[in-house]
């Protein structure tokens, strides 16, 4: 079959690989129609997320038809249309029957590598590092899908693709954001970051009541996504100091919530910026916090700060002092998809919000590596992107 | 850590033959013993690089283990033991030890683990397991040149929903023992389950640079066959990479 995968940084090929099989009694192999190109992606397209290996199919946004399934699988019929979150649950540990399907026990064929580097070892994902399970990603004609009782959404309206597809990870990780952020009726929430996570955390912090939201960014279509879907108040912080106008805009408290959603690749400026990338690129740090330092910093006191952003491992300067004396709450975590897909997917159907504004691209596998390059380059405008393998 | 305090109890020598066996059978003396210790570590080693995957890579760290140990053994060196999670059970050997909660009941847990089939399946990254008649059980380990090492264990202690104990005779060509301890967890979070196993060289001891070196190899090996137990009696299966596509090909490959 054909597939994205991963060679190293800025690194990413259309091959031909060989086609998944059912392995364990609950799986399922669905035949992908639509897969997306996420924001965390280009984490690994930048050759930030250890444990990628030369050859591994990329992508845990996919959607499809089941095409088979194994002995044991009880609610899926070949035929079914399905969203496949990106978060590999068994359903049956004390993690998955606490709704902590990120935090999954039993997923990750790798956990004992995990457990060195992070002391536990969370949730396998699809196509995003061995660390992580290994598992081959959705960027591709077919999918493995592991515990297919427990992770697939069956759509039985006649709702498109791309309104249903970003179930997988980006509207659950924005929702699971904004309900980290702890909102209450006459907040302000502070976004980070603009990309699709943004926009959606930006649009459930609107559905959850908060008074006002603000979005952070410096890419004009993306400000201006926020401004008309999410009715946010942008800010451009290549323009703006960031903090003197969050000052200026809350009498001085500072948002009520702080939500990171841009992660390790942050875009900083000035000299502490440059430090951060001179210690990245001679190994000396794995993150750049610039987001997270000045959300510490602007952050009412006693408020919360939601991290759905993705890190990877260890960061300097740190502020934690701040965050102490503060008083804030920080939340955190990969997104518990199985938790959120049939609320969510209720949503869309009511009609309360429709997530295919975010597509900005859609193109066959084949173009795959020229979209990486695209997005990655904000070129084009290019927000989502959304492959028809 | 309260498990870790609880002792490794040196098993009691049960009455099976370890062997070698394409070898001249018999029994074996020191030289041999540790030639054939030397070579189940090259096969898990050779194994564990050849698979290139991260199970491999365990598999080679505890390959490489077993080989520092016979060719230590040979030097006659006698070092200190120690390190977390490990203990020495007895003069000239070290045993790691490793607890995990899983949500089921001692009871449940003790039966799985006395399916003989469970057992292979969960022991299959160390060793195949054959059940053979008495509660033995016949290990083999196959060496790169189509070599196998074998050896026997028998369960020398069993008591239903707390303990399960194995253990190698001592005239064995690799002298293993084994116990898996039940108990109950607080709060309803089912049962806290030790294993504890240990591979002792004939007449070696083992060097803490060892130790230090390759020792999280053997703890790996002990954290995956109990993380594997769990995912199967937890959730029917044991997670796989096996046919994995990749552009490397297909499989459990890195
Ligand atoms: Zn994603
Ligand atoms: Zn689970």
């Amino acid at each position: 079959m054909r597939a994205l995968t991963w060679h190293g940084e800025q690194d990413v090929r259309v091959e031909d690989v060989p086609r998944p099989q059912i392995v364990n009694p609950t799986d399922a192999i669905i035949e992908v129609t639509a897969t997306a190109i996420c924001g965390s992606d280009l984490h690994l397209y930048h050759g930030r997320v250890p444990s990628m290996q030369e050859g591994d199919v990329l992508g845990h946004e996919p959607m499809g038809e089941v095409i088979e399934v194994g002995d044991e699988v009880e609610t899926l019929e070949v035929g079914d249309r399905v969203v496949v979150p990106f978060t590999i649950s068994c359903g049956s540990c004390w993690f998955c029957e606490n709704d902590l399907y990120s935090l999954c026990d039993n997923s990750n064929p790798n956990a004992e590598i995990a457990r060195e580097v992070m002391g536990h070892s969370p949730a396998g994902l699809f196509g995003y590092s061995h660390m992580l399970g290994g598992y081959a990603g959705g960027q591709a004609e077919y999918l493995r899908v592991p515990y297919a009782d427990v992770g697939p959404i069956k759509i039985e309206s006649d709702l498109s693709d791309e309104e249903v597809l970003f179930l997988s990870d980006i509207f659950p990780t924005g929702y699971m954001a904004a309900e980290n952020a702890d909102i209450e009726p006459a907040d302000t929430v502070a976004v980070w970051g603009c990309g699709p996570v943004g926009q959606f955390a930006i649009q459930s912090a609107q559905m959850m009541g908060a008074d006002r939201v603000i979005a952070i960014d410096r890419v004009p279509e993306r400000l201006e996504m926020a401004r008309e879907h999410g009715d946010a108040v942008p800010i451009d912080y290549s323009e703006e100091d960031v903090y003197h106008r969050l000052m200026e805009l809350t009498a001085n408290r500072g948002p009520d919530s702080c939500i990171d959603a841009v992660g390790t690749d942050a875009h900083g400026t000035g000299l502490v910026d440059a430090t951060d990338r001179m210690k990245r690129s001679v190994k000396l740090e794995d993150d750049r916090p610039y987001v997270l330092r000045e959300a510490i910093r602007c952050c009412r006191k006693g408020g919360t700060l939601s991290v759905p952003g993705v890190y990877v491992g260890r960061m300097d300067n740190f502020p934690f002092g701040p965050l102490m004396n503060k008083a804030l709450t920080v939340k955190t975590g990969q997104t518990h998809v199985q938790r959120y897909l049939g609320p969510l997917l209720e949503r869309i159907e009511e009609g309360e919000i429709d997530p295919s504004f975010v597509v900005t691209h859609e193109a066959s596998l084949e173009d795959g590596p020229d979209l990486y390059r695209k997005f990655n380059d904000k070129e084009d405008d290019c927000i989502k992107v959304v492959l028809r393998p | 850590m309260a498990t870790r305090s609880q002792d490794t109890t040196r098993a009691r020598v049960g009455e099976g033959q370890g062997r070698e066996e394409s070898g001249d059978g018999g029994v074996l003396g020191p030289q041999a013993k540790r030639a054939a210790l030397a070579g189940v570590g090259l096969a898990l080693l050779v194994r564990g690089v050849r698979r290139r995957s991260l199970r491999g890579i365990g598999t080679a760290l505890a390959g490489g283990w077993l080989l520092t140990r016979a060719i230590r053994s040979g030097n006659g060196k006698r070092e200190a033991r120690g390190g977390a999670g490990r203990r020495g059970s007895s003069a000239g050997s070290a045993a790691v030890s490793r607890t995990i909660s899983v949500g089921k009941s001692a009871d449940e847990l003790y039966e799985a683990w006395r399916d003989p089939e469970t057992f292979a399946r969960v022991m299959s990254h160390v060793a195949d397991v054959t059940p053979s008649a008495n509660d033995r059980h016949h290990w083999t380990v196959h060496t790169p040149y189509g070599r196998a090492v074998s050896w026997e264990t028998r369960i020398v202690e069993d008591d239903p929903g707390q303990i399960v104990r194995w253990a190698t005779p001592g005239d064995a060509v690799v002298s293993h023992e084994g116990a898996v301890r039940f108990r109950e967890a607080a709060g309803g979070r089912g049962t806290e389950m030790t294993l504890t196993v240990s591979f002792d060289p004939p007449g070696g001891a083992l060097g803490d640079a060892v130790l230090k070196r390759l020792g999280m190899a053997p703890e790996m090996l002990v954290g995956q066959a109990l993380a594997r137990f769990k995912s199967l009696v937890e959730s029917g299966e044991i997670p796989t990479l096996e046919g994995n596509p990749s552009a490397r090909g297909e499989g459990d490959l890195l």
